[in-house]
């Protein structure tokens, strides 16, 4: 198929709340198996041009194609469908704190597992073993059984990672990942992704915070600012003139090791 | 970063069910807001000429009196007064509703306040003119009821805001009223001479009547009853309701609509006490079984309060596993199950044990009308003048309320 894998096409975001205008006429499309880093200052619209897509947000207006479908006009059956195959980690992982690691991970079989199994909790021992499978991935088959809320940090985000791989996705979401943790889990946490965008072929949309990062691990970054898309380009294209642009007169560029 | 893009809103619109729906509810929104304004103010003006007329009428004129003007002129007086204060300055409605006037270009102008008072009578007196959108008082001023517009000044000190000023005048007008209404010479003074006429009472109450321990150590185990039962069924029906009464889960113009009735009809049920309700179905379910009443009366009011609870609680959830487990592909009833209730199982149990404490102490309360155990044997003591048996049944509702409390506190200490 000759379509790019997402096209986005004048998507806007208006939030009701106060009236902020979130996304602008927002245009961009992402090859198959690219890694797609998203930059921009908070409150650039990151988080709300992820969410979109898979529509944890509904987009005011625009459209969003995913494999040549309109998700923007799918009823929520059928959100549900493609969702399952869209991983999403977040800043704040997320995760079901008062539920252990595997717990958590499992949760990532939902959208596989039907309503009533769900309910009950009972799971399939292909599932459980898959979950072991992908505690181990991430290096953490040893803490299967502890409380998620007693995992740090990078840990907790390496949950998130074995639970959106629990959903085999296409395509993964990654709102500002590492914001959370200091530099050196950073970039453990940017390896595991590197290693799903290589090795499984799952096309990455992830948000950063710092341009360090984007260089590092995009293959392709493009840029917020108020909504508006200010960039959009290879990692080496981003020089002082552009950084300016993007974040500002004032901003320094800081390094992450 | 505020105001629409070029062109978002002259688009035509195509009509289709969401583009219908959330037209709908951004209006509903419009109007609701508006009218929460309008009826703080006009209730707050109220209460205010209210409390002043009586004060001037008791200590002034010695008499009651609480409008001194025709109904109407009352009325009117207040409606009007609520639409100057909304036109020309920020009202206590546009306070708390985080509302304020402001104009394209910034401040309003005299004219354009004196536009939309004009245009205030026309839109919100006939309610029609609040459904579009923007309103027709706003379209004819030019002005927008938006978020407050960051000026960086530093806010006025509340003495300076008219609606302070208000609070202020409304708070010490109370306390005035009150005390002119609560407080007599003649009572205060017997507050502190009579204090003897209650000496037999207690005398009695240090001097228990042991050959009635035992029916009432029954009538105990009645009212412990009571309200486990009130409590186990008001549980069932709350918890329930509760997911239809938090906001963060009821959305869209139908959701909005469910929860606003029902946190209105719980308010309603809960603002009426126990010992109502248990007159109302003593009447209803006649005296075959007293108990029952009882138990009926604290059921529908534990059910109120349990609500209200639960469903507060359920508002103040993370909301970031929801998205997570969302994100998954996870239908509805998954997301309950694995995002929502992990959050609110232990607080749920600790409102519920709770709740359980509050019925023990209501179902003496609800026992005194007739509601059955230990308090309907209370209050035949009491009329009957037996003061020592009174006391004696006192005592041990004393030490059943402190031993449940003492357990319930404990309880709920674990799970925190
Ligand atoms: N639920 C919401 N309601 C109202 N405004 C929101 C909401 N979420 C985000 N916004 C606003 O939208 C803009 C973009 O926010 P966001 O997408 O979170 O940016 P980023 O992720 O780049 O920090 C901000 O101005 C923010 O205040
Ligand atoms: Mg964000």
């Amino acid at each position: 198929m000759a379509n790019p894998y997402l096209v986005v096409e004048n998507l806007t975001k208006v939030y009701e709340r106060g009236q902020v205008v979130a996304l602008r006429d927002l245009s961009f499309s992402v090859e198959k198996g690219e890694f797609l880093v998203v930059i921009g200052l908070s409150g650039s619209g990151k988080s709300t041009l992820l969410r979109c897509i898979n529509r944890l947000v509904e987009p005011t207006k625009g459209k969003i194609y995913l494999d040549g479908v309109d998700v923007t006009r799918l009823s929520s059956a059928r959100m549900r469908r493609v969702r399952r195959r869209i991983g999403m980690i977040f800043q704040q992982f997320n995760l079901i704190d008062r539920s252990t690691a595997i717990g958590n991970v499992l949760t990532g079989r939902l959208g596989y597992t039907p309503a009533w199994r769900a309910l009950l909790g009972w799971f399939s021992k292909a599932d459980r073993d898959r979950a072991l499978a992908n505690l181990e991935r991430v290096g953490l088959r040893d803490k299967a059984y502890v409380r998620a809320d007693q995992l740090s940090g990078g840990q907790r985000q390496r949950v998130g990672i074995a639970r959106a791989l629990m959903q085999e996705p296409e395509l993964l979401l990654a709102d500002e990942p590492v914001s959370a943790l200091d530099p050196a889990t950073s970039h453990s946490v940017m390896q595991y992704l590197e290693q799903m965008n290589r090795e499984d072929g799952v096309t990455v949309l992830a948000s950063l915070h710092f341009l360090s990062l984007a260089r590092r691990y995009g293959t392709r970054i493009i840029a917020l600012k108020d909504g508006q898309l200010v960039f959009d380009g290879p990692p080496g294209a981003i020089d002082d003139t552009r950084f300016k642009e993007i974040y500002g007169e004032e901003a320094e560029e800081v390094e992450v090791r | 970063m505020t105001g629409y893009p070029d062109g978002f809103l002259t688009d035509p619109p195509s009509l289709s069910w969401p583009v219908v729906r959330d037209a709908l509810a951004r209006r509903a929104g419009i109007a609701g807001r508006h009218l929460a304004i309008v009826f703080l103010d006009v209730v707050g003006l109220a209460i205010l000429w209210l409390l002043v007329t009586y004060i001037y009428a008791w200590y002034g004129l010695g008499s009651i009196a609480y409008t001194l003007v025709p109904w109407w002129a009352f009325v009117l007086g207040v409606v009007e007064g609520a639409a100057l204060w909304e036109s020309f300055g920020r009202s206590l409605g546009q306070r708390f509703a985080h509302r304020e006037l402001s104009g394209a270009s910034g401040v309003p102008t005299g004219g354009q306040r004196v536009l939309y008072f004009i245009g205030w009578h026309l839109t919100v007196l006939p309610l029609v003119g609040l459904f579009f959108d923007p309103p027709w008082h706003e379209r004819l001023s030019g002005l927008r009821l938006g978020p407050p517009v960051e000026r960086g000044e530093a806010p006025r000190p509340w003495y300076r805001t008219s609606s302070g000023l208000f609070l202020a005048a409304l708070l010490l007008a109370t306390a005035v009223a009150a005390v002119g209404v609560t407080i007599t010479t003649t009572n205060l003074r017997r507050l502190f001479t009579e204090a003897g006429r209650t000496a037999k009472f207690w005398r009695a109450f240090f001097s228990p009547d042991t050959t009635i321990l035992a029916a009432s150590g029954r009538d105990l185990v009645v009212t412990i009853y009571m309200a486990v039962m009130a409590t186990a069924f008001a549980v069932v029906v709350a918890v329930p309701l509760s997911f239809l009464a938090a906001r963060n889960l009821m959305r869209g113009p139908v959701g909005r609509l469910v929860y606003t009735v029902l946190r209105g009809a719980m308010s309603i049920v809960r603002s009426i006490e126990p010992i109502v309700w248990a007159i109302i179905f003593l009447i209803w379910v006649t005296v075959v079984r007293a108990p029952f009443a009882g138990v009926l009366a604290l059921w529908v009011h534990s059910i109120a309060d349990l609500v209200k609870l639960y469903a507060e609680r359920l508002e103040a959830i993370d909301p970031g596993p929801i998205e997570a487990i969302t994100a998954t592909g996870a239908g509805r009833l998954a997301v309950l199950r694995y995002a929502v209730i992990p959050q609110i199982v232990n607080p749920y149990i600790s409102f519920t044990l709770y709740r359980w404490d509050i019925n023990i102490r209501m179902a003496t309360v609800v026992g005194v009308v007739g509601g059955g155990g230990i308090g309907q044997r209370l209050y035949h003591y009491l009329t009957g003048n037996l003061w020592q048996q009174a006391g004696t049944v006192m005592l041990l509702i004393v030490i059943l309320v402190w031993a449940i409390d003492y357990l319930s506190s404990r309880l709920r200490a674990k799970l925190a």
